[in-house]
């Protein structure tokens, strides 16, 4: 299969378009179409994804013609541990009502493990100092209304 | 004279002391961050505009404003004294720039960098208070069919200009557009791709798909890219800032050539900054009588560069202010902000709040001033920000993320947005696709659509409106022929070179 493909770049990209237009242009028959001249709710979004449909094939079939680098092999750990401390921080400052501060350590340490060099030290240590700059800056400075631990 | 008029109640506006300070803090950020290698102008904007909601709009814009044109100061720092480009356009100037510091001339080169981005940076100034007025005089007479051609306009030279495959980034823009779309449709009441998430009928967070796509992305990105391991690389030591009287000579031509280069690049749409001092470059190479002096420390090769950059940074708040559309990625980014203020873009941002235009004006020729002491004589403090690695720095910019988007609905739903969107873009750049066309689609796709309804509506049907009425058929002409322009081999092949010469 991969000796067809010559740029597997456009070939993921060509799908992910395709696949795109045709979920707004299939979701947009659900709302009234209206007439050119009063244009309903799916007019537009239709013509955009029929469109974008149309591109993602040319993009799909140029990636039999054109020979082009393939992508870079994912750094799964970045993805992983950035995203993750991200979705932490979430939910920590949401539905878990942890506080501010627990979830900037989470967020702090979990993101820095992402990254190739981390070290524990560092990693603490900054967490710390910036759990107390965001607070001193986002709570007392700006007013934000957070909650700071999760007894406060 | 009204122009002086004007002026005057722009530097009333501008000398507050409220926007004095606001205006000082986006040029020592912008500063900051230009010299910093890894987070860039259109990140940080993301970041700040959840705290310009608590802000009036004008420190508010006049803040972002000083991160975007502080950023093209300080990239030169990094170039110079690292030979890393702390912000996109200042890659230009590693190339001599770098070479000027190992043989001792740092001093100079950063002198000469800050003093031709300080003559550019007044040059466009002024020209925004000269030609902003007709322009809005001009577009006072645009219909909705004006408009919806302008932004189709404004969408397609912006990714005509850049680099990478044309046809993706139009993809992207749809894709933008469409994204733009997701929300309470204005005229039916109808919840449109919200699924039934009910924070999803308000639209898509614009804060989360800028804070995802152009920060956690560009974080994933940094970190996997192999970085060569920075403490390695020598920072050339600043002896004396003074520039020789051959150097400032010699630095004239290409100043002046590349004001004027940057000055119509950032009017038009495209990475202004960054094509702006590719461009100068090129120029005062093919101009020099020794031209083998290009790459080994040629002064006009930092001189001209920088003036292009900052003026291209400049006037590419030309169309935003006067027309009201965006032409990149951080005017996209502008165009979110004064919307959160509940300013509408366009020509009448002029006649109905003139203290916010001219003040944005007046405070921009202030900010160049304030970023010429700042580069100069602080050049140390900056010397030791660029010490902090980026294991360090990283962390804490996801942190910064994180909570300005919490901040913008005191919901973590946002954060899940762009934590999505950063994924999202992720994939989207490894596959070649970039991210910024799509973020001019998202602001720019409810406005389109009304237009489009407007012109039809007005026309009762006929589509050929956008073709018989003499503006609207003029700029679809011009996006017709800048396509067929791209489309042909030999623009092609130059593209190409502008492509390589840009490297990674």
């Amino acid at each position: 299969m991969s000796s067809k493909i010559k740029s597997q770049k456009d070939f993921n990209a060509g799908l992910m378009f395709i696949a795109f237009g045709a979920v707004f242009a299939f979701v947009a028959r659900n709302y009234p179409m209206g007439t050119a001249v009063r244009m309903g709710p799916a007019y537009f979004p239709t013509i955009l994804g029929w469109l974008l449909m149309g591109l993602g094939l040319i993009v799909f079939l140029q990636s039999f013609a054109t020979k082009d680098e393939p992508p870079k092999s994912m750094d799964a750990r970045a993805v992983w541990w950035i995203l993750g401390s991200v979705l932490a921080f979430a939910l920590l400052v949401g539905p878990l009502e942890a506080g501010l501060v627990p979830a900037s350590v989470v967020i702090v340490m979990m993101s820095a493990y992402g990254g190739r060099e981390f070290r524990w030290r560092d990693a603490i240590t900054s967490a710390v100092i910036l759990s107390v700059a965001c607070v001193a800056i986002f709570y007392y400075g700006l007013g934000l209304p957070f909650r700071l631990f999760p007894w406060s | 004279m009204e122009l002086f008029n004007n002026l005057l109640l722009g530097f009333q506006v501008a000398l507050s002391f409220q926007n004095l300070l606001y205006c000082f803090l986006g040029c020592f950020l912008g500063t900051l961050i230009g010299v910093l290698p890894g987070i860039g102008p259109v990140a940080t904007i993301a970041m700040l505009l959840p705290i310009t909601f608590n802000l009036p709009p004008t420190p508010a814009l006049i803040m972002l404003a000083g991160i975007y044109y502080g950023a093209s100061y300080g990239g030169s720092t990094t170039a110079i004294l690292v030979n890393l480009p702390g912000e996109s356009s200042s890659v230009v100037t590693c190339i001599d720039g770098y070479q000027m510091g190992r043989q001792g001339r740092a001093g100079p080169a950063l002198a000469i960098a800050a003093l031709g981005s300080f003559f550019a940076g007044c040059v466009g100034t002024v020209l925004i208070a000269l030609f902003g007025p007709p322009l809005a005089e001009l577009a006072f007479e645009f219909g909705a069919a004006e408009y919806f051609s302008m932004m189709v306009l404004g969408l397609v030279s912006a990714v005509v200009l850049a680099h990478g495959s044309l046809i993706k980034a139009i993809a992207m823009i749809i894709l933008g557009l469409l994204f733009g779309l997701v929300g309470t449709d204005v005229n039916s009441g109808i919840a449109r791709y919200s699924f039934g998430i009910s924070e999803l009928s308000d639209g898509i967070g614009f804060v989360s798909v800028a804070m995802g796509m152009f920060g956690f992305a560009e974080i994933i990105s940094n970190l996997e890219a192999k970085q060569a391991d920075r403490d390695q690389a020598k920072i050339s030591e600043v002896k004396t800032l003074m520039p020789t009287w051959h150097d400032i000579k010699v630095s004239i031509g290409p100043i002046m050539r590349g004001t004027a280069i940057g000055t119509i690049f950032g009017i038009l749409p495209g990475s202004h900054t960054v094509i702006a001092a590719f461009s100068s470059y090129t120029l005062e190479k093919k101009l020099s009588k020794t031209p083998e002096r290009f790459g080994k420390g040629a002064i006009e090769g930092v001189a001209g560069p920088e003036s292009a950059n900052n003026a291209a940074a400049q006037t590419c708040f030309i169309p935003l202010l006067t027309l009201g559309i965006p032409t990149g990625a951080v005017m996209a980014l502008m165009v979110g902000a004064m919307t959160i203020q509940g300013i509408a873009p366009g020509p009448q941002v002029m006649t109905q709040k003139p203290d916010l235009f001219w003040g944005m004006i007046a405070s921009m020729w202030l900010g160049n001033a304030m970023l010429v002491v700042l580069n100069l004589p602080l050049i140390g403090i900056w010397v030791q920000f660029l010490k902090i690695p980026y294991r360090l720095l990283f962390p804490g910019i996801c942190l910064f993320i994180a909570i300005g988007a919490y901040s913008v609905n005191n919901s973590p739903m946002e954060i899940y947005m762009a934590a999505l969107f950063g994924l999202f873009g992720y994939w989207a750049v490894k596959w070649g696709c970039e991210p910024a066309p799509l973020l001019l689609g998202f602001v720019l796709g409810p406005l389109m659509e009304e237009n489009l309804r407007r012109a039809m509506l007005i026309s009762r049907g006929d589509p050929s409106v956008f073709v018989t009425r003499p503006i609207s058929a003029g700029m679809l002409v011009v996006t017709a022929l800048l396509l067929l322009v791209i489309i042909a081999p030999q623009v092609r092949r130059k593209r190409e070179e502008v492509l390589v010469e840009e490297g990674p």
